[in-house]
C-alpha cells in the first residue's frame, strides 16, 4: 500500500492555507462577538494582562460554571455561581488567589499576579453597596 | 491484517522515532509564545506524513496508537492521552482524505494535518476544561499551524528524497 | 512555489509572535463621562477613575507618573534608584529629589511610630522569601544576624544623597502605593478632575462625590470571611488597609503574614487583624521642580503598617497624642472593631457579621 507524493509545493495547497487562514479569521472573529455581551446585573470580568477578555453574568447562572484562564505560563481555574467567583485552582507559587477564597460583592476582585489574570466583580446585586473595597 | 517482519519492525522504529521527536520538541518552548497547556510544534506528525504515503492508512494508525499510549506512559499523564490521541487522530482522518487529493503536494497535506492536529487538541481541551474557554485559542493556532505544516512537510520531503531510492520502500 | 511557502510560513509566525505581548497596557476606557485605566504596576492590580471634564487627560497623567515611579523604587530591578542605593550600600547614593523626599518622609513617619514602621527591614524580608517565590522561615541565627541591620537610624539623607550602612537594604514598598495615591491626587487635581476613585490593590483615594452625588462608598474587606465588615462615606480623602491575610505562607502547620516586626524579625503578632487609616486629602502639593510631594496617602500607607505591628494599646495612644490628623479602624483577634471618634459619623459596621463595635475616642 504505497501512495505517491509530490514533494514540491502546489498552487493547491496554497488553496488549503487559505482555508485555513479564514477559518482562523472566522472563529477570532466569532469570539469576537462573544465577548460583547454587556450586562449590569453582577458580572464578572476577567482580565488578563490589564484587558477585559471574559464577562460571565452572575445572575444568570443556576449552577456553577468553571473557566481556565491561562497567560504568562501559569493556569487560573475559575468558578462563577449565582453570586459568586473563586479561584478553584492554580498553578502560581503564592496560591494568594486560590487564598482569596470566594468573591461576592461588587468591587470585590481575584487576582493572579504571576499570571498577571484578575477577575473583578462589577455591578451590583444589591442597589446601595459600595463603590469600591479595600483591605 | 498480518504484517511482514519487514513492515513490523518499520513500524516499530517509526513508532520510536515518533516517540523521540515528541520528546525533543519539548525543548522548544512553544509555550512562550502561546500560552496553552500542551501546545506543541508537532514534530511526531512528519511520521505520521511518512507513515501514511510509505506505509498506508491502516499501518500509520497502528504506529499513531501505539505513539499516543507510550507517550501518555512515560508522561505519567492520562490528559495528555486525551490530547494527543485527538490531536493525533484528527490530524490522521484529515490527512488520509487530503492524500487522496492528487493536486496536492506533502506541504498541504502536512498542514492541512497540523490545523486538525490543532482542533483536535482544542477539543480535548474543551472536554477536559468543561468550559468555551480553550475556543479563544483556536484562531492563533489555526494560523500557527500553517508555520508548523508546512515545516512537517518539509522535513517529511527530505526523509523522502533521502529514502525513496532505497529498499525501505518497497514492500 | 518555494518562496510564496517560504513567505507564508514567515507571516505565520510573524503574527503569532507578534500576538506575545507581555506588559502593563492601560486600557483606557470612557462611558458614560468616566476615564478609566487599569494597570498592574508595584505588584498589585490599580484601577484609576476620573469622572468628567479632564478625566482622560488626569488618567493618562496619573498612570505615566506611577509607571515611572514603579520603575524608580522597584527593589527587584536592578536599574532603580532603590537598587543603585542598595547595591552601594555603605557609600552616598545621588539620588533623585523626589526619591530623597519619599525617604525622608519614610524617615519621619518610621522615627514617630517608634521604628515600628521601617524600610531597612529589607535583609528580614529577603531572608523570609517574601520577595522571591520560595517563602522559608529563617533560622534563629540568621536573624541575629541581620536584625542589627534592620534600623533607620543608620541610614541618612540628604544633600542629595542616600546612604545606607554596609549589608543594610532599604524596601519602600511598605509606603510606595500611598505615595502613588499621592501623585494620582496631584495628576488629578492639575487637570482639574472634580470627582474620582484611584483603587491601588486594597488602598483607596477618592475624590469629590460618586455619580449619584453621594460621598463615596467604600467596603472594608473582612479578615475572616468574603463580605465587608465596614462601610465608610468619604470624599476627598485616603483608605489604607493593612492586615496579615493579605499575603500569607503556611509551613508546617503554622501561618506567616507579610507584615514583619522590624524589632523581632518575625510576622507581627500584636492582636489585631487589620488596620486602616483614613486621612483627608492634604491639597495639590508640587515641590518646586514638578514632582508630586508626599502627603497623606504616604503617611496612612506607613501608619496602617507601624500600628498594625504597635498593636492596639500603643495604636491609641499614637492617635491620641502622636501629633498627626488621622482615623483608624483596628479589628482585633477577639472580635472587636474600635473605630475613632473623627470617623465614627461616616462609619457603618455591617451588623450580619459577629463583631462588636466601639468607638474610640
Amino acid at each position: 500500500m504505497k501512495s505517491s507524493v509530490k514533494l514540491t509545493p502546489t498552487r493547491w495547497d496554497a488553496l488549503v492555507a487559505a482555508v485555513i487562514l479564514l477559518l482562523a479569521l472566522v472563529c477570532g472573529g466569532g469570539y469576537w462577538v462573544h465577548t460583547l455581551s454587556a450586562g449590569d446585573v453582577l458580572t464578572a470580568v476577567v482580565s488578563v494582562d490589564g484587558r477585559a477578555t471574559d464577562r460571565v453574568s452572575l445572575n444568570a447562572l443556576s449552577g456553577t460554571e468553571t473557566r481556565s484562564y491561562s497567560n504568562n505560563g501559569y493556569t487560573v481555574s475559575v468558578a462563577f455561581s449565582a453570586g459568586a467567583v473563586r479561584v478553584v485552582e492554580s498553578d502560581c507559587p503564592n496560591q494568594d488567589c486560590v487564598h482569596t477564597g470566594a468573591v461576592s460583592g461588587a468591587g470585590r476582585s481575584i487576582v493572579c499576579l504571576p499570571a498577571r489574570i484578575s477577575i473583578q466583580l462589577t455591578g451590583s446585586a444589591v442597589s446601595g453597596g459600595p463603590d469600591v473595597i479595600i483591605g | 491484517m498480518k504484517l511482514t517482519t519487514k513492515q513490523l519492525t518499520l513500524c516499530a522504529v517509526l513508532t520510536a522515532l515518533a516517540l523521540a521527536l515528541s520528546y525533543v520538541e519539548n525543548f522548544l518552548p512553544l509555550f512562550l509564545v502561546i500560552p496553552l497547556p500542551g501546545i506543541k510544534l508537532g514534530l511526531a506528525n512528519i511520521v505520521t506524513v511518512f507513515a501514511l504515503y510509505a506505509l498506508g492508512p491502516t499501518q500509520a494508525l497502528l504506529i499513531l496508537i501505539a505513539r499516543c499510549s507510550l507517550g501518555a506512559v512515560f508522561a505519567g499523564n492520562l490528559n495528555a492521552l486525551l490530547f494527543s490521541l485527538l490531536g493525533g487522530l484528527s490530524a490522521m482522518v484529515t490527512m488520509i482524505f487530503l492524500s487522496r487529493w492528487s493536486r496536492l503536494s506533502i506541504y498541504g497535506v502536512s498542514m492541512g494535518g497540523a490545523a486538525a492536529h490543532n482542533c483536535g487538541q482544542v477539543a480535548a481541551a474543551l472536554i477536559s476544561l468543561g468550559n468555551t474557554a480553550p475556543l479563544a485559542y483556536l484562531p492563533v493556532l489555526l494560523t500557527v499551524s500553517l508555520f508548523t505544516g508546512a515545516l512537517t512537510g518539509y522535513l517529511s520531503s527530505l526523509l523522502f528524497r533521502a529514502l525513496g531510492h532505497t529498499n525501505l520502500m518497497k514492500q | 512555489m518555494k518562496r510564496v511557502f517560504f513567505c507564508l510560513a514567515i507571516l505565520a509566525l510573524t503574527v503569532s509572535l507578534s500576538g506575545c505581548g507581555a506588559g502593563s497596557n492601560p486600557t483606557s476606557g470612557g462611558g458614560d463621562q468616566n476615564a478609566t485605566a487599569e494597570i498592574f504596576a508595584m505588584d498589585t492590580v490599580m484601577k484609576l477613575t476620573a469622572c468628567g471634564e479632564g478625566g482622560e487627560e488626569a488618567v493618562i497623567a496619573a498612570t505615566s507618573a506611577i509607571q515611572k515611579l514603579d520603575r524608580a523604587l522597584d527593589r527587584t530591578d536592578p536599574n532603580s534608584e532603590v537598587s543603585a542605593i542598595n547595591a552601594e550600600a555603605g557609600t552616598a547614593v545621588a539620588v533623585s529629589n523626589q526619591v530623597l523626599s519619599l525617604v525622608r518622609a519614610a524617615l519621619e513617619y518610621g522615627s514617630a511610630t517608634g521604628g515600628a514602621f521601617d524600610i531597612t527591614v529589607a535583609p528580614v524580608m529577603d531572608a523570609w522569601g517574601f520577595t522571591s517565590e520560595e517563602k522559608q522561615v529563617p533560622s534563629q541565627e540568621t536573624l541575629h544576624q541581620l536584625l542589627p541591620l534592620v534600623d533607620s537610624g543608620l541610614l541618612s539623607a540628604g544633600g542629595g544623597t542616600v546612604t545606607l550602612a554596609e549589608g543594610q537594604a532599604m524596601d519602600l514598598g511598605g509606603i510606595a502605593k500611598g505615595y502613588a495615591s499621592d501623585c494620582a491626587e496631584e495628576a488629578l487635581r492639575q487637570a482639574g478632575v472634580a470627582d474620582g476613585v484611584i483603587w491601588l490593590g486594597g488602598n483607596v483615594y477618592v475624590q469629590g462625590s460618586s455619580p449619584d452625588g453621594d460621598p463615596w462608598q467604600i467596603g472594608i474587606q473582612d479578615p475572616l470571611g468574603d463580605d465587608s465588615f465596614a462601610l465608610l462615606q468619604l470624599t476627598d480623602a485616603y483608605a489604607i488597609t493593612s492586615g496579615g491575610y493579605q499575603r500569607y505562607f503556611e509551613q508546617d502547620g503554622k501561618t506567616y503574614h507579610h507584615i514583619i516586626d522590624p524589632a523581632t524579625g518575625y510576622p507581627a503578632d500584636s492582636g489585631l487583624i487589620s488596620v486602616t487609616v483614613v486621612a483627608d486629602a492634604n491639597g495639590p502639593d508640587r515641590s518646586p521642580d514638578g514632582y508630586c510631594l508626599p502627603g497623606s496617602g504616604t503617611m496612612c500607607d506607613a501608619f496602617s503598617t507601624a500600628l498594625f505591628v504597635m498593636g492596639e494599646a500603643l495604636a491609641i495612644d499614637f492617635w491620641r497624642n502622636g501629633g498627626y490628623a488621622f482615623d483608624m479602624v483596628l479589628v482585633t483577634d477577639d472580635g472587636r472593631v474600635l473605630v475613632t471618634g473623627g470617623l465614627a459619623g461616616n462609619f457603618q459596621g455591617n451588623e450580619a457579621l459577629d463583631y462588636t463595635y466601639e468607638v474610640i475616642r
